[in-house]
């Protein structure tokens, strides 16, 4: 009873030092978390950006400032939609790290981050790059390549709604459950049942775009004994659309095996003028 | 002509900051970008249409993890730019667009390097416990971002429009259809490269099933997309929660 009471002291106290309006800039900041990226610590300094008005609030001391200001400009990379949950976490961890202070372990707040960010972007990239983004230009890109200002627009909302949504609530789940949250759906294989399930939805979208957007036809016609026969044609009886198919299968396997974007991108553009020439495309 | 450059040099600065400052909300993207051209180069339409075309092109190249993709900002915004400029089609835009994102690529790595210095600056300032100063680092980075995405594009429209309708004008005709089978075959390095990210041998059937009932029953994206949602919904309520997952997965 008694300690149900002070654990209750606690997080009323708790509100009282981080309120929602601070949390609320950290979500606002954590927009910023790529404006200083650089090759050594990738977004460290946009964290810290975004963490400092936590941290102002936190350490009215100068000496335990700076050891926090230090904290948070070690390596950071994560996809940046996904941040917010980790910037929750952190504050709701250098809260308790200032009020017990010099019991709280301080180097585990960035132990949290750095098991945070390489889970969280892997689940972060296939979600907001590998489907919200696949299925919104998707959508944009059937109706933009009409003339129609509608893709541009639904691209943008189909896409944003789920991100702010996501960065906004991730700020607080991070900041109240952040912990406990992560672990319970990490235990029960929820996270992988999702971005598995994800993975299946983008992977749908995407074979439907290899069979609708990508034109690739072939105007030979092999003559065998005097009769014309028009590859195409017996190409399309085959299976509609299998030169796509197969020639995005092709590009995956280069890709696979390493070869380079750019090396593939000037070779597309020399096969298509080679082939024209050639007359085979 | 110079308050041209000037709107495009400000929205390729836009384009640029949208991943950096304002969380990659994806107006980056050629897709919007062609439009944004449009309309201040006064041709709205075909702006749409060549954005469409380059987002077709570039759909895979996205930066994820710690690599500087090609600048399909710059690389879009030129090339539909040039595209409306010497009144020719989406071949002549992706001709050009693709060796500028490539060399604008060039220019987002330089920055990248240089803000370097300012974290090591920043180090310095959090010793200090100066907060002010760090976020003066912060923004003083944001800044060269500006600066890359304002400059190259704000000098392309103004130097480049004649030397690239010279360089259009003396294409011969072969070329341009070639580029054209090119630009047709160009998405598919985009599907694959998120393939890349997401393909796996247990996921397969599931791209030829898209892929199926694109092609076989002639659904659009829209279509396929919701069922697509049903079917990732249901494979979700039928997985086993806990003891059998690693039978499935």
């Amino acid at each position: 009873m008694e300690e149900q009471q002070i654990n209750h002291q606690v997080s009323a106290d708790q509100d009282q030092i981080v309120d929602k309006k601070t949390l609320r800039r950290v979500f606002w900041r954590s927009f910023h978390l790529q404006g200083s990226f650089n090759y050594e610590r990738m977004q460290a300094l946009g964290y810290l950006y975004a963490m400092i008005p936590i941290l102002l609030k936190l350490y009215p001391k100068k000496s335990d400032l700076a050891a926090a200001l230090k904290r948070h400009l070690e390596f950071f990379n994560t996809t940046p939609a996904v941040s917010s949950f980790v910037m929750g976490i952190s504050t709701a961890m250098e809260e308790k790290n200032a009020r017990e202070k010099g019991v709280f372990d301080s180097s585990s707040i960035n132990a949290i981050k750095v098991a945070l960010m390489g889970p969280l972007a892997g689940i972060g990239d296939s979600f907001f790059w590998g489907t919200f983004r696949v299925i919104a230009a998707g959508i944009g890109i059937s109706l933009a390549s009409q003339g129609n200002i509608l893709g541009a627009i639904l691209f943008l909302v189909l896409y944003n709604i789920p991100h702010f949504f996501l960065r906004y609530k991730g700020t607080f789940w991070g900041y109240n459950q952040g912990t406990t949250l992560l672990s319970s759906l990490y235990e029960k294989g929820n996270m992988e049942k999702v971005s598995y399930c994800a993975g299946i939805l983008g992977l749908i979208v995407i074979g439907a775009m290899t069979g609708t957007l990508v034109q690739f036809t072939t105007p030979l016609e092999i003559s065998i004994q005097g009769a014309t026969v028009n590859l195409q044609e017996t190409l399309d009886q085959i299976m509609p659309n299998i030169l796509p198919l197969g020639l995005t299968l092709l590009l995956f396997l280069m890709l696979k095996k390493g070869v380079k974007v750019n090396y593939i991108m000037i070779g597309i553009i020399a096969v298509g003028i080679l082939g024209k020439w050639a007359g085979i495309l | 002509m110079i308050l041209e450059a000037i709107l495009i040099g400000l929205l390729g600065a836009i384009g640029i900051l949208d991943g950096r400052i304002f969380g990659q909300m994806m107006f980056e993207r050629p897709l919007v970008m062609g439009p944004l051209v449009g309309i201040v180069l006064g041709d709205f339409t075909t702006g749409i249409i060549v954005g469409a075309t380059l987002e077709l092109v570039w759909m895979g190249i996205v930066g994820v993890g710690s690599a500087t993709p090609p600048d399909v900002t710059t690389g879009g915004i030129l090339g539909t730019a040039f595209a409306i400029m010497t009144d020719s089609g989406a071949e002549v835009a992706l001709a050009l667009a693709v060796p500028i994102a490539i060399l604008a690529q060039s220019l987002g790595i330089l920055v990248r390097t240089i803000n370097t210095s300012f974290i090591h600056r920043a180090d310095k300032y959090a010793e200090e416990g100066n907060a002010r100063k760090i976020v003066l680092m912060h923004w003083l980075a944001v800044g060269l971002f500006f600066l890359n995405g304002f400059v190259p594009n704000f000098l392309g429209i103004l130097l480049g429009s004649e030397v690239v309708e010279g360089i259009v004008n003396a294409i011969p005709q072969t070329i341009t259809e070639g580029l054209q089978v090119a630009a047709n075959m160009f998405p598919a390095l985009g599907f694959a490269l998120l393939l890349q990210m997401t393909f796996t041998k247990k996921l397969s059937p599931f791209y030829f099933l898209g892929f199926g009932l694109a092609v076989f029953f002639g659904l659009d994206i829209t279509p396929v997309a919701v069922i697509g949602a049903i079917i990732a919904v249901v494979i979700y309520q039928l997985m086993p929660t806990d003891k059998d997952k690693e039978v499935l997965l």
